[in-house]
C-alpha cells in the first residue's frame, strides 16, 4: 500500500496536525494485508518536522518495523528529522 | 479585517523615505521585495512587511516579554492554528527566494518547532497573555519567536522534577533526548533545532528564564550563560 504524505499536507510541523492526520489514516490501514508493505511518499512534501513525524511516523515504526517503507526522502528536513526519530525510537526506517 | 494591508510603491517609498527607483533596485537584489505583485503588474508591500523593516522586532519581543507592553497585531498568533498560517505564509515567501533554495525547509521547520513547542507546553497554563509573538524579516534573514508561558525550566521540571535552575534546564532541552511519554508527549524539537543549526547556515539565540543559549552557524558548539535580563518564557531569535 502506498501512501501520498503530501495528501496531508504540505506544511507538517506540529503535534496536533501530526495526530490528528494519524487517526484519519487509520480506516485505510486496515486494507493493508498481513506481510504487505506500507509505502510512505514524501514527494512534495516542503517543511516536516520531529513534532508531526513522532505523531505519526512513529507508532508505525513500532508496529510495522521493516515492512514500513519510506520513499522520496531528500528534503532536508525530512531527512533531518528522520535521523532524530531514529535516535528517539533507537530504531531505524527503511527508505528507498 | 484583512490581515495585512497592501500599499503601492509609491506609498511605500514615502513610507520609508527612499526613492521609487531604489525600491525598485532593493527588489532585483533582494533587499527588499514586494509582497505580491498586481494582476497589472504593480509591486504591491504590505505596511507590517515595512514596518519590519524600519523598526526591529527583537526589540519588539523583548519588550513584550520583559515588560507586557503592546505588540502589533501582526506578530501576535494567539493560538497554534493562527502560527500555522502565518508559517506557511513564511515558507511560501522564503521558497522564492533562490540563495535559500537548500535550506529553506530547515529554516521553516525549526521555527515551527520553536512556536509549537510553546503552544504544546503552555496550552492551558498560560500565566496571562497565551500566544505567541512571531515575526520575520526575510531581507534581514531573521525570525524572532516569543512566548509569556511558564519557561524551558517550569515545563522540563514535570518529566525531570530534579531540574533546579535555566540554564541547566536550557542544557538538557538542547541536548538530552526525553523519550518517556509520560506525563506528557515531547517532541525533541529543540535537539532537533540544535541538530539543523549544528550542520547549517543558520544561527540561534534562544533565552529562558535567567539563561541565554548562543548557537553559532555550522557550529555544535552551546554556549549557555547567565543573561542580565531575566523574565518568565522563551524568547529566539534564528538568523540565516
Amino acid at each position: 500500500m502506498k501512501i501520498e504524505l503530501k495528501k496531508f499536507g504540505t506544511t507538517l510541523i506540529s503535534r496536533q496536525n501530526g495526530r490528528e492526520a494519524f487517526a484519519a489514516f487509520q480506516p485505510q490501514l486496515t486494507a493493508l494485508s498481513e506481510n504487505e508493505n506500507l509505502e510512505l511518499d514524501f514527494e512534495g512534501v516542503i517543511t516536516f518536522s520531529p513534532s508531526w513525524g513522532d505523531e505519526f511516523l512513529s507508532p508505525l515504526l513500532k508496529k510495522y518495523g521493516s515492512r514500513l517503507i519510506l520513499i522520496n526522502t531528500s528534503n532536508p528536513s525530512v531527512k533531518a528529522t528522520l535521523e532524530l526519530l531514529e535516535k528517539i525510537n533507537q530504531a531505524a526506517f527503511k527508505v528507498h | 479585517m484583512a490581515e495585512q494591508e497592501l500599499i503601492t510603491i509609491s506609498e511605500a517609498a514615502e513610507m520609508l523615505g527612499v526613492s521609487i527607483d531604489t525600491l525598485r533596485r532593493w527588489d532585483k537584489s533582494g533587499k527588499l521585495s514586494p509582497i505580491k505583485t498586481s494582476d497589472a503588474g504593480y509591486r504591491l508591500y504590505s505596511r507590517s512587511q515595512l514596518e519590519l523593516f524600519l523598526h526591529d522586532p527583537f526589540g519588539l519581543a523583548k519588550d513584550w516579554v520583559l515588560k507586557g507592553t503592546e505588540i502589533p497585531s501582526d506578530f501576535y498568533c494567539s493560538n497554534s492554528a493562527v502560527f500555522q498560517t502565518r508559517l506557511t505564509r513564511m515558507q511560501d515567501l522564503l521558497a522564492g527566494v533562490k540563495e535559500l533554495a537548500a535550506i529553506f525547509p530547515l529554516v521553516v521547520a525549526a521555527a515551527g518547532e520553536i512556536g509549537n513547542n510553546s503552544f504544546d507546553h503552555n496550552l492551558g497554563n498560560w500565566p496571562d497573555t497565551p500566544g505567541i509573538f512571531f515575526a520575520f524579516d526575510i531581507s534581514k534573514r531573521s525570525i524572532v519567536l516569543t512566548d509569556r508561558g511558564l519557561g524551558i525550566l517550569a515545563t522540563l521540571k514535570r518529566v525531570k522534577p530534579e531540574l533546579n535552575n535555566d540554564e541547566k534546564a536550557l542544557e538538557v532541552a538542547f541536548t538530552e533526548i526525553l523519550s518517556g511519554r509520560a506525563p506528557e508527549s515531547r517532541g525533541n524539537g529543540l535537539k532537533f533545532v540544535r541538530k539543523i543549526v549544528a550542520e547549517n547556515p543558520i544561527g540561534l539565540l534562544f533565552q529562558s528564564g535567567d539563561a541565554e543559549l548562543t548557537l553559532t552557524k555550522d557550529s555544535d558548539v552551546l554556549d549557555i550563560k547567565h543573561s542580565a535580563e531575566p523574565f518568565r518564557g522563551c524568547l529566539a531569535l534564528i538568523t540565516f
